[in-house]
């Protein structure tokens, strides 16, 4: 048959998140059978008489899924089967295994088949219990408890309802069983076949089969095929316990004289095939190639429970036939991967075949058996794929694995030419073949054939796996959350989440230990960066997030070349490049090579670079991997290039350790001497003949002047190489030019390529002949604004990187190391561009653990606490008296209904007590929350952007969810949650992202018990806190807080004031503060008045702060909640009206935050304490308070001699930024503001505010009233000017504008009329144009010295003039 | 304890101090380093870190102490191999010559 390739594969089995993990289990023999968890089957059933076995293979540590990925809704999880989603993981990853996706055929030629039974999984477990064991159980209690009325059985129902979570009937969907392939297609969009095979334990190898025919008859280009299993129902496990095939002694033992059943396992494995022809012509990583399939059943030959050899036999040779190879020859095969459950007339059977098919008589070395069943159970209908997986693993390393368990062997192997081994060996010898065994319950039968690919790597001398680095990543919104975060003790991080946390401030730990969490620890805690040394990188501010290039630099020729590439090649699937050697040539090609490898890797992981360059021939890599230099076309080249033509002169090159001009002084009376390499300020190569190197080598060291003659003779860089050009000079002129990708540097010209293929070329030659200017080079590529520098290849390129811009932040990072593994290199620099703000793919080196953990479980419902009955709740005709009669006379007969009466009876005696108790816990509580400004019309007086009345964006307005209203929300969530109890306290709230009410938005709030009283409540991405739930609220404290108004000073504005200036921004609904009573140093009073707003209450407590900021401060005096440590209440929100004096504490002022305390008190009783609230600071100039509290009447712009506009960006970081962005720009605007890369969007939003304020202020100066920003709507026009039109109907008189911005600065001028005019930002006044006039600005004290000459062109400036043109 | 070792040990604390100069991990980090300590895989050092090293060793120890010189003798892999007790070595050797010349 026609031979097909295993391109790809990924599995996620018990121990094995990924198919790294899974080789690395084989390998070393790790056992992975556990007990059973107890979310998967209750342990009640465990007994030595039923369920006699508790021992199998799961997955639930590994169960993750990142639904978001896949453009799945992360609530639909919940409802849907889990082993799709694991379905989905799986079969992602095999195609990244495979290459990816732009590597595969076209979508509608690729098919999905999986091996999938009916059994009775989890999703489907949920809907039984919420269908029938409801209905069940109400109706077997109605039965026995005639009495217990219509509500009482309601009450019982929604008990048991509740705690399976809410009701989703949109994902009954999910249920249908053939969806795990069809979400595999749907998900990866694949327009092949996609469905589902089952043929019980073969079903796996089935599917491979029919895939083998998809591919065969040509319908499909590739296939993913492969299994999927995840069912520890404890139907499932009763079915096996009756069929007495669980193993008593809890032990898998395949092929053991004494094996006594299976464990149960489960798991899903994929792998994508396609023909070997086309894997072989695509360049694809083959791991072993499928050369024959066979499946047969036993037909009469077997019963269910007992296998039949002659139907095995039948699959086999049928196998082997397609592969036109006998079984029975004394090479045919080294490993058979059997089907090996362990049960005893299981491996009987098959000891039988495998003695029949493969002959008794081992010629040679006996060929291995092995049953991966030993080290993780039998994984059922994906069993077949999980032994075929682990022989294609086997076949590509040439390593034969062990099986576990088997020190004595069954008698019946000796009959066999096959023997199982304890430790892994290599497999030497001639072609590595193996064969893969699944055979299902009812005489299914199915055999694969599988051979090492043509171009396999031989066998490894000794077997070794190494562990992957373990890698730690944490994010933070600033340097003291994350603090927070490393607070906790060093066993906790280091056993904790690998990554966690989100936000811009991040840290990133390789290969953590205790030490490198205390140099962490500090780092963070100085706040300064930290880039590399201990394996710790740290940054407050990250360089690529603000907006810095990042560069891939590529080494030259360096004395020591020893990359470590092997495990890239392996774990990319990349084609390995020649190996390097001693000859200049040979050292050359293998730097190229390794670049290009490692350049291929890093896209892989989805980094890439805004610009390259490279040191000496590394600038050749530099320009076949931007394209400047087309690839294949050098591929040819190089293959066409002749060594023995190329030569060199005898010159050498000396590393001296010092700079430039040092050595040049030094050499200017030596004309032998010529400086090829100018790397950096103490390090610098000298060229020339090899006495006069070694002369001045020797010179310089006795000036204590580190020196080094290299290895190798080239004389490139210097004219001495001109009598050798030719066959440079040949190739130059053959090269194909292309288009770069991104700009190439040149180290000849210290600046970027040009782009005319004539002056390249002329460039190339040039490159050969003048010395590299390496360090001019990276000093010009900081300027230009790289920021990170990737060394991509192994050597010390970074350090003379480093050396160079010593005191400028900057990072640089290798991509290959002579000290780590080279995947692992690899994800080291990944982290620490990752802590730079760059989002690499991580999922391409590590194992993805997705944010949703699944729950495969379906246990036993348990409500927690008794139901009891309670009087009031009763509203059938007869009482509980009258059921408790009816139940008595029942009693006589039925124990069960006597010992209800009892409990009945009990119930009545204490019902007082019981009401108040009668809650059950909390259950679990999804609901949607929908954000309007029509479903909460009082969001309108919470606008962070005033427009004028009437404008009909609302977008334009912001209108935020207060973070008091969220916090209410979240406190009725968990009420609701808790039917009977209330939210007596909420704690530990979280603030993590703006919920704004247009456009319209829904939300999702769930609720998740934590304990008995405790609830976790998330608001979407919005917020978090947890909730804590009483029957009552707690007794408040016996007296007020007590304060010294002795300091105290009266406010300075009344309350009205306080909103009419707009100290704070809120409209009417949320204005509560009604009296500024006094404010302390450290403390505020006031009154607050009740009203029907929610969260208004504690929202004017914020704004009580803000009042003491307000008068207290001096600059950061805007603030925003981003954290409340806890509110406890001692009664429910007073009726409107009522007055509430309130005191705020302030605990903490720093730069960045205010925390403050704070009590409310309602005629002399506490109604609520609220501690640690902590305000996030601003960076808000005190000269922009003006245009941000009244920006329809002031501009962040001012007007300056000549007419023009400047506005200074005082705002240093993102968030600040935003909060005039949101006041400046329109909806529509901030859609451009947001498509632009984000280096851009700083100037752009200058030259926008500029413009808007010019423009605004020629209005105002000709007796316009209020103009708000957003009125205005800026146009860009061609050659970067702009023009204004008037925005939602907002009239605009004609007018030219002009604008220009640089650094920190933006100038603008507008004028009425059509006449144009200029302003422009230049370098010296030299460079301003005839006829404008200029004048020289400065950055204002607080913004980076900086100079600018700003030039203009002079016009009319009033409306007058323009009317009496 | 002999003058020799006791100087030796002085050396030691001395070329730490170096040490974390050039590493600029002045006060960050606690990483022990001893006579052990090696060059290249321990302290990943590079040619450009030896280069300040050496500047460093000859403020404090004068020019006859030569790191330069004391790494001309030795070949790369040697280089790579090299210990900080090497280097404590060599300035001990180096001050003990000139306080007997």
């Amino acid at each position: 048959m026609t031979g097909i390739a295993i391109v790809g594969m990924s599995v996620l089995l018990p121990g094995a998140p990924d198919l790294q993990s899974y080789w690395r289990n084989l390998v070393n023999g790790v056992d992975s059978i556990t007990d059973v968890p107890a979310n998967r089957w209750d342990p009640a059933y465990y007994h030595p008489d039923g369920i006699y076995c508790r021992r199998g293979g799961f997955v639930d540590d590994h169960a993750t899924a990142d639904p978001a990925r896949f453009g799945i809704m992360p609530s639909s999880v919940a409802g849907a089967e889990p082993d799709q989603l694991i379905a989905v993981r799986v079969a992602a990853a095999a195609v990244a295994d495979a290459g990816g996706d732009r590597r595969l055929p076209a979508r509608d030629r690729i098919g999905v088949i999986l091996g999938r039974g009916g059994y009775l999984t989890p999703g489907l477990v949920r809907l039984d219990q919420r269908v029938r064991t409801a209905e069940q159980l109400v109706r077997t209690l109605d039965e026995l408890v005639p009495g217990l009325g219509e509500a009482e059985l309601a009450r019982v129902r929604a008990a048991f309802t509740n705690q399976l979570g809410p009701a989703r009937p949109e994902s009954a969907i999910g249920l249908v069983p053939n969806l795990a392939a069809s979400r595999v297609a749907n998900r990866l969009d694949l327009h092949g076949p996609a469905y589902t095979v089952d043929a019980a334990c073969a079903s796996s190898l089935i599917a491979v089969d029919h895939a083998v025919r998809e591919l065969a008859t040509g319908r499909c280009d590739a296939v993913l095929a492969g299994g999927v299993h995840h069912c520890h129902d404890v139907t499932f496990w009763s079915v096996f316990a009756q069929l007495r095939a669980l193993s008593p002694s809890q032990r898998s033992r395949p092929f053991h004289r004494d094996a006594d059943g299976i464990l149960i396992g489960e798991g899903t494995g994929i792998v994508v095939l396609k023909r070997l022809a086309d894997a072989e012509r695509d360049g694809d990583r083959v791991y072993a190639v499928i050369r024959g399939t066979g499946v047969s059943s036993d037909g009469r030959g077997a019963s269910l429970s007992s296998p039949d050899p002659g139907g095995q036999a039948l699959a086999i040779r049928q196998a082997w036939r397609a592969a036109g190879l006998d079984p029975a020859a004394g090479d045919s095969i080294g490993l058979l991967e059997a089907h090996g459950t362990a049960t005893p007339a299981g491996d009987r059977a098959e000891l039988a075949t495998l003695a029949d098919v493969f002959g008794s008589a081992p010629t040679t070395e006996p060929a291995v058996i092995g049953s991966v069943k030993s080290m993780i159970g039998h994984t059922m209908p994906a069993a077949g794929i999980a032994s075929l997986v682990k022989a294609a693993l086997a076949v590509h390393h040439g390593v034969l694995l062990p099986t576990l368990h088997c020190d004595a062997p069954h008698p019946a192997l000796a009959a066999t030419r096959f023997r199982p081994i304890t430790e892994s060996v290599p497999w030497s010898g001639g072609v590595r073949r193996a064969g893969v065994n699944a055979f299902g319950f009812g005489g299914i039968n199915a055999h694969v054939v599988l051979e090492q690919a043509p171009s396999a790597k031989p066998a490894p001398a000794a077997v070794s796996v190494a562990e992957p680095v373990r890698v730690l990543r944490f994010a933070a919104r600033a340097p003291e959350d994350l603090a927070n975060v490393l607070a906790a003790d060093d066993s906790e991080l280091l056993a904790g989440e690998a990554v966690a946390g989100g936000g811009r401030c991040r840290l990133g730990i390789v290969d953590p230990t205790p030490k490198r969490l205390a140099l962490a620890r500090k780092a963070v805690a100085k706040g300064v960066p930290w880039r590399g040394r201990g394996n710790v990188w740290f940054s407050p501010s990250p360089l690529l997030a603000d907006g810095g290039g990042l560069a891939f630099v590529f080494p030259g020729l360096e004395a020591d070349f020893a990359p470590r590439i092997d495990d890239v090649v392996d774990h990319f699937g990349l084609p390995r490049p020649g190996a390097g050697g001693d000859d200049l040539c040979r050292h050359a090609a293998g730097v190229l090579g390794v670049g290009r490898l490692l350049d291929s890797a890093l896209r892989e992981m989805g980094i890439t670079p805004d610009t390259v360059a490279g040191h000496s021939v590394g600038e050749w890599t530099a320009m076949i991997t931007s394209g400047l230099l087309v690839s294949e076309a050098v591929d040819e080249e190089l293959t066409a290039f002749d060594p023995e033509a190329f030569q060199v002169p005898g010159v050498e090159f000396a590393t001296l350790g010092c700079g430039v001009d040092t050595v040049r002084e030094a050499i200017t009376d030596r004309p032998d001497l010529l400086v090829s390499h100018d790397n950096s300020p103490h390090q610098t190569v000298v060229c020339g003949p090899p006495d006069g190197v070694a002369e001045l080598v020797t010179a310089f060291r006795k000036r204590n002047v580190i020196s080094q003659v290299l290895p190798f003779r080239s004389g490139f860089h210097t004219p001495m190489f001109r009598p050798y050009l030719d066959p440079f000079l040949d190739l130059a002129s053959r090269l194909v030019i292309g288009r770069p990708t991104v700009p190439v540097w040149s180290a000849t010209m210290a600046a970027p390529y040009p782009t005319d293929s004539a002056a390249v070329r002329e460039l190339y030659v040039r490159h050969l002949l003048e010395p590299v200017r390496f360090r001019t080079l990276v000093e010009q590529m900081y300027r230009a604004g790289v920021r990170a520098f990737v060394q991509v290849g192994p050597g010390q390129l970074g350090s003379v990187i480093d050396d160079t811009l010593r005191e400028a932040e900057h990072l640089t990072v290798a991509a290959n190391s002579a000290h780590r593994g080279g995947v692992d290199q690899l994800r080291l620099a990944a982290t620490a561009l990752w802590v730079e703000g760059a989002e690499p793919d991580f999922a391409r080196v590590e194992t993805a653990t997705g944010p949703v953990r699944l729950d495969l479980g379906a246990p036993l419902v348990r409500i927690g606490t008794r139901l009891r009955t309670a009087p009031g709740a009763t509203t059938g005709s007869q009482s509980t008296v009258d059921g408790l009669a009816d139940l008595d006379t029942l009693a006589a007969d039925s124990p069960i209904a006597a010992e209800l009466a009892a409990l009945l009876r009990e119930t009545e005696e204490t019902a007082t007590l019981l009401i108040s108790r009668a809650a059950a816990l909390p259950c679990r509580l999804s609901t949607t929350l929908h954000v309007s400004t029509a479903a909460m019309p009082y969001l309108l007086d919470h606008c962070f952007a005033p427009q004028r009345d009437g404008w009909h964006d609302e977008v334009d307005r912001r209108p935020v969810v207060p973070a008091t209203t969220l916090l209410r929300f979240m406190a009725d969530a968990a009420e609701k949650a808790a039917p009977g109890r209330r939210a007596v306290a909420v704690c530990d709230v979280r603030l993590l992202r703006w919920l704004t009410g247009a456009p319209a938005t829904d939300v999702s709030v769930d609720v998740v018990p934590e304990g008995p009283d405790q609830v976790r409540v998330t608001v979407g991405e919005h917020c978090a806190a947890v909730v804590e739930l009483a029957v009552d609220y707690p007794a408040p404290p016996a007296t007020p807080l007590a304060v010294d108004t002795a300091g105290e000073t009266m406010p300075a504005v009344t309350a009205r004031e306080f909103y009419d200036k707009r100290i704070m921004f809120h409209g009417p609904a949320f204005q509560c503060v009604t009296e500024l009573t006094a404010v302390g140093v450290r403390h505020v009073r006031g009154v607050i008045t009740v009203n029907e707003t929610p969260g208004a209450l504690l929202d004017n407590v914020g704004q009580l702060l803000g009042y003491w900021m307000h008068a207290t401060q001096t600059t950061g005096r805007m603030a925003f909640p981003v954290r409340i440590g806890r509110v406890d209440f001692y009664g429910p929100e007073p009726a409107p009206g009522t007055d509430v004096r309130c005191l705020v504490r302030i605990v903490s002022v720093t730069e960045t935050d205010f925390e403050a305390d704070a009590q409310l008190v309602v005629d002399g009783v506490v109604l609520a304490d609220i501690a640690c609230w902590r305000d996030r600071r601003f960076a808000v100039h005190p000269d922009t308070e003006p245009a941000y509290r009244f920006p329809e009447h002031n501009g962040l712009a001012t007007r300056q001699e000549g007419g023009w506009f400047a506005v200074f960006e005082h705002w240093p970081d993102l968030a600040s930024r935003e909060l005039y962005l949101n006041k400046y720009l329109s909806s529509a605007e901030r859609i451009g503001y947001e498509q632009l890369p984000p280096h851009e969007r700083r100037g752009w939003l200058l030259g926008r505010i500029a413009v808007k304020d010019a423009v605004r202020n020629l209005l105002w100066d000709n007796g316009s009233g209020a103009v708000f920003p957003a009125e205005i709507f800026v146009r860009d026009e061609d050659g970067g000017e702009v023009s204004v039109v008037g925005h939602h109907g907002f009239r605009l008189p004609e007018m030219a504008v002009s604008v220009a911005h640089s650094h920190e600065l933006g100038v603008s001028i507008a004028r009425f009329g059509r006449a144009p005019v200029a302003i422009t930002i230049k370098h010296t006044p030299a460079d301003v144009d005839r006829g404008h006039q200029f004048a020289v600005v400065h950055n204002p004290p607080d913004l980076p010295a900086r100079q600018y000459i700003v030039a203009w062109t002079d016009g009319p400036a009033s409306w007058d003039q323009e009317e009496s043109e | 304890m002999t003058t020799t070792e006791a100087s030796k040990g002085v050396i030691l604390a001395e070329l730490e101090n170096m040490l974390r100069t050039v590493l600029s991990e002045h006060g960050m980090d606690d990483a022990e380093i001893t006579a052990e300590t090696s060059f290249h895989d321990d302290l990943e050092l590079e040619s450009i870190d030896l280069v300040s090293l050496a500047r460093l060793m000859a403020e404090r120890w004068g020019e006859a102490v030569n790191l330069a010189e004391f790494l001309a003798e030795k070949d790369l892999d040697e280089v790579i191999a090299l210990r900080v007790g090497d280097l404590v070595d060599y300035v001990a050797g180096t001050l003990l010559a000139e306080a007997g010349s």
